[in-house]
């Protein structure tokens, strides 16, 4: 027996539930121990991924490490996780996050850590099992499993409108998610209608060669990624379907932050990449020029938004806005190099807002207020925090040689053969996106000390070395891939081809520019 | 009468010795509650053996007029935990305001039993008998805190407005016997298949099926039929109001799958358009209004009225032409019945203390006061909502799944549905909210709980995590009852 013979996705998957526990029967005061065994359980976590990252072959086309047990075989549903290049990088990404988010929790969190550390491993469980899910119906479980701790997250421990932020968060997902509930159902009734089975009627990878083989109805398809489509536009979030996204974010605290921009929008852009595209091909053909045209209104919007907002914290939001929309450009542009470059921008985004969430957190840790215009001058008496503001800044603004580049630069590159005047339009929101950035690093880190924060007097400490090690980490990966995309690119270049394949457009040189 | 006959509703008879053993009891050892209850439980446990050992296969009884099939035998195990959940978590509600367990209890399983009757009932007369068995021990339940205006007045309403709809039912029923001339289901079924083969139904029929309709409207509490659940619910002490929730609407569905499917399957077409109205309205309506109650006992009242409009929607997927429609009906129910009966045991439990409310401020702090009450609370909450992993989630899915098979109208149910479910959520998390995200006005202390409050918890919240996580073993036996009714 070798280690890939073990449930090692279920264990990735199931590990931060057994910790959950595990942290249940302690006594609400042992804040040490709870604390510890949430870091000890996400840091084990990490590392069971890290396993599956090393082990998987990227060469190897279909999915890894499969596990299948029938849950419900009246409807042919079953339990059943693989990987292939682009969920093992998400699933990665969400054991990192995670981890550094409870890492950096230890500090702001002192109300009732025990169940926020409960919620925070619960999530994990939720989101890992997305990423790993290989059929619908357990997916749409992941999915909304997901919902409830980060409604319990911004509302317990949010700022002083999280309950209408939160409330606002679960309605809106639930909306989308539901409807793509009707969805997912009626794809497997269609399935067993046609086949007359309901064996592998709600499996990924009998019905991705099923809507292959033209299985799905025009007009099925139609309604069928619209609900799709509502579910993931708003957890991207797209435009117009972002109002939820500044609330939830002002009002997390941290780590909810943290967790909400580097994992929760990638689960919509996962989403399309994963089903709607391979299932409804041919609807997704027919309203990719609409939605490209609302991902390039989010860029803009995005950008124009953020340049006035006079929140730390709102402006990172709505910078995700923007960012996020490259991703859904890139995937509905359908080439090679669009879509590589929309999963590059996916896990770069979420290091890189995940950290400018974290830095946001460091300073309001000191000040308790988020508004730029108050914060000048950081430099002069945190030198360290204004540096690595700094790097993330220009990792977010798109400096070559970061990560932040690479994505949207691939998109840019995908989107130029198909349509030359969006890309001209997106790039130029690119340099307005430089400028927001600039603009709020020259603010908050140069000029002279503000009153305000020389009011703080002796509060107003560098980073702390826990608040350093929650950034060292995203700070090393922004620079690998920045200078190594190639990494990701191997990673992930199988499921760019099958994806692509599904929907029957042709290949490109992408991987070749980047080897 | 036949040896068989006996046997086939020997449940039945059992029950009815149950509740008279426990008032026996309380005669012969007055006050004694705990040995009423252990009677209560122990009958109960038995009846359910007898059930198990009498209900397999498929038996007709007292000639045609009583069946044991997978139904009947399907929601007798229903009922009977029904009954043994409700007394099992009323203690701690009735016991701090005086208020007589051993009778509770007796006059619960009288009720359980007329609902067990329901069940089996293949003959018009008999469903109607066992349909007022039911309910007349339900109306002195809505009353039992006698010295409560609040009560009194809930149960007047609604035993007028029960008692009006029953006459208006059985006001259907005549016109249906009158017209085919027979009681027994079977019989009925055949003559109304001839008559529609034989192009269209009587007016005098028509109007039979609406009064038919109307009454059993009122039963479930589907809208423009449900004024009285609000007050009734609200008035009535919390564990009435838990089991008036589920029993009779059980019950009352268990009326709709005898004769609405049984007798009355050959007029699908004429009742489908009709069910489906009232899936509509009573989900949308239910929703709305219970998305501006303060007071969470009659949010939950209102959210059971919106129960009753997705469970409609699995029948109207049966109307056409689904049998998965049924089994949603079937599968919803018992879903329901165990997060909703979970649910007003937390809030009967918040309410130990005499005086408490049930207004959403007695919920603020609950979560950090009371941990397990709060957890149990918002897994039952998330259960309603529709949220997985849970029984309501699972349930939810199933009608939908019915309505999108039986396509075009139909399918649309499924989407109003949903959205109403997204809706739904805001007032059944605004709970939440209060548990764990307000502060109290004052400082109370935790309350002590019994032991059996704790037990009843505890199987409410572990079957409504079972049936979402496994639903695999009950969804044989509610397969097995749906396909008993064809």
């Amino acid at each position: 027996m070798t280690i890939s013979d073990l449930p090692i996705l279920s264990a990735v998957t199931f590990l931060p539930l057994a910790g959950a526990l595990l942290i249940a029967v302690l006594p609400r005061s042992a804040l040490g121990a709870i604390r510890g065994v949430a870091l000890g359980t996400a840091v084990l976590t990490w590392i069971l991924s890290l396993f599956v990252l090393v082990g998987y072959l990227p060469g190897r086309p279909g999915f890894q490490y499969g596990e299948a047990v029938d849950w419900i075989p009246l409807f042919g549903i079953q339990y059943k996780l693989g990987v292939d290049g682009l969920s093992v990088a998400l699933v990665v990404l969400t054991t990192t996050l995670t981890a550094i988010s409870i890492l950096a929790s230890f500090g702001p969190i002192q109300e009732r850590v025990k169940e926020y550390m409960i919620s925070f491993l619960v999530l994990e469980v939720g989101m890992v099992g997305v990423f790993l899910a290989l059929d619908l119906f357990l997916f749409y479980v992941f999915w909304e499993l997901v919902l409830v701790p980060m409604y319990l997250i911004i509302g317990i421990w949010g700022g002083t409108n999280r309950i209408y932020a939160t409330i606002k968060f679960v309605l809106y997902t639930l909306v989308g998610s539901l409807l793509m509930l009707v969805a997912i159902l009626a794809t497997g009734w269609t399935y067993q209608a046609t086949t007359g089975s309901w064996v592998g009627a709600f499996d990924l990878v009998t019905l991705r060669d099923f809507a292959a083989g033209g299985g799905f109805a025009p007009g099925f398809q139609m309604a069928a990624f619209l609900a799709f489509f509502l579910a993931f536009a708003i957890k991207v979030p797209m435009f117009p379907f972002h109002t939820w996204l500044p609330d939830a974010h002002v009002e997390a605290p941290t780590a909810g932050s943290v967790i909400l921009a580097g994992i929760l929008l990638k689960l919509g852009g996962y989403g399309f990449i994963r089903f709607a595209l391979p299932l409804f091909p041919d609807a997704a053909q027919a309203l990719a020029p609409a939605i490209i045209g609302l991902s390039l209104v989010a860029i803009l919007y995005g950008a124009v938004v953020a340049l006035v907002q006079p929140d730390f914290k709102k402006l990172v939001a709505y910078s995700s806005v923007s960012h996020m929309g490259f991703v859904t450009l890139g995937i509905f542009v359908f080439n090679e190099q669009a879509l590589q470059g929309a999963i590059l921008q996916m896990i770069n985004h979420g290091l890189i807002t995940g950290a400018l969430f974290l830095l946001v957190g460091v300073l309001y840790e000191r000040t308790h207020d988020r508004t730029i215009a108050k914060l000048g001058g950081v430099s002069n008496r945190l030198p360290l925090y204004a540096a690595v503001l700094g790097f993330f800044v220009f990792a977010s603004g798109g400096l070559p040689g970061l990560s932040g580049f690479v994505g949207e630069f691939l998109v840019l590159v995908g989107t130029f053969q198909v349509a030359p005047l969006v890309a001209a339009a997106a790039a130029l929101v690119m340099i307005l996106g430089a400028g927001y950035l600039l603009y709020l690093f020259q603010r908050v880190a140069f000029g002279e000390l503000s009153d305000f924060l020389r009011g703080l007097g002796h509060h107003l400490v560098d980073m702390k070395p826990v608040e350093t090690l929650t950034l060292v980490p995203l700070a090393t990966l922004v620079v690998v891939f920045g200078l190594f995309p190639g990494l990701l690119l191997t990673l992930v270049a199988g499921s760019v081809e099958a994806t692509l394949a599904s929907i029957g457009a042709g290949g490109g040189s992408g991987l070749a520019l980047w080897r | 009468m036949l040896w068989t006959d006996i046997v086939a509703i020997a449940p039945v008879i059992a029950a009815v010795g149950v509740a008279s053993a426990i008032l026996l009891v309380d005669l012969a050892a007055p006050g004694r509650a705990r040995l009423a209850l252990a009677v209560a439980l122990g009958g109960l446990a038995l009846v359910a053996l007898l059930v198990l050992a009498t209900g397999t296969g498929r038996a007709a009884a007292f000639d045609g007029a009583y069946r044991v099939d997978g139904l009947t035998t399907f929601l007798h195990l229903l009922f009977l935990a029904i009954a043994a959940l409700t007394i099992v978590v009323a203690p701690d509600y009735l016991e701090p305001r005086d208020l007589p367990v051993a009778e509770f209890a007796a006059v619960l399983v009288f009720a359980i039993s007329g609902a067990m009757l329901i069940a089996g009932s293949t003959d018009l007369l008999v469903l109607f008998l066992a349909l007022e068995l039911m309910v007349l021990p339900g109306y002195l339940l809505a009353g039992f805190a006698k010295r409560d205006a609040l009560a009194t007045e809930g149960a007047i309403k609604y035993f007028l407005l029960g008692s009006f709809s029953s006459a208006i039912f059985l006001f259907g029923l005549a016109f249906t016997w009158g017209l085919t001339g027979t009681t027994r289901m079977a019989g009925v079924a055949e003559a109304l298949a001839t008559l529609v083969a034989g192009g269209g139904i009587a007016p005098g029929l028509a109007m039979g099926l609406a009064f038919m309709t109307t009454g059993v409207a009122f039963k479930i509490a589907a809208v423009p039929f449900h004024y009285w659940t609000p007050d009734a619910y609200q008035g009535s002490p919390t564990p009435v109001t838990g089991y008036l929730s589920v029993g009779p609407k059980v019950g009352a569905f268990a009326i709709v799958l005898r004769l609405f499917v049984e007798a009355l399957g050959p007029l699908r077409a004429d009742w489908l358009g009709v069910i489906a109205v009232l899936a509509v309205l009573t989900m949308s309506l239910g929703n709305l209004v219970a998305l501006t109650q303060t007071n969470v006992k009659r949010m939950l009242a209102y959210s059971s009225i919106a129960h009753t409009g997705y469970i409609l929607v699995g029948l109207a997927a049966y109307g056409a032409g689904r049998v998965e429609g049924l089994e949603g009906v079937l599968y919803y129910s018992a879903a329901y019945t165990f997060m909703n009966l979970g649910a007003f045991a937390v809030v009967a439990a918040l309410q130990r203390r005499p005086g408490v409310t049930s207004a959403l401020e007695t919920f603020a702090g609950l979560g950090r006061r009371e941990p397990w009450l709060g957890v149990l609370m918002t897994l039952f909450l998330i259960s309603l909502t529709g949220i997985p992993p849970t029984a309501g989630f699972f349930a939810k899915a199933y009608v939908i799944l019915a309505a999108v098979q039986a396509g075009g109208a139909i399918a649309w149910l499924a989407v109003i549905a949903v959205l109403n479910a997204a809706a739904a959520a805001f007032y059944y998390l605004r709970v939440v909210v209060y548990m764990y995200m307000r502060e109290p006005a004052a400082e109370i202390v935790p309350l002590r709980h019994g032991r059996l409050l704790w037990t009843g918890l505890a199987v409410a919240g572990a079957l409504t995590v079972v049936l979402g996580l496994l639903p695999g073993p009950i969804l044989d036996s509610v397969r097995e009852a749906a396909r008993a009714l064809l």
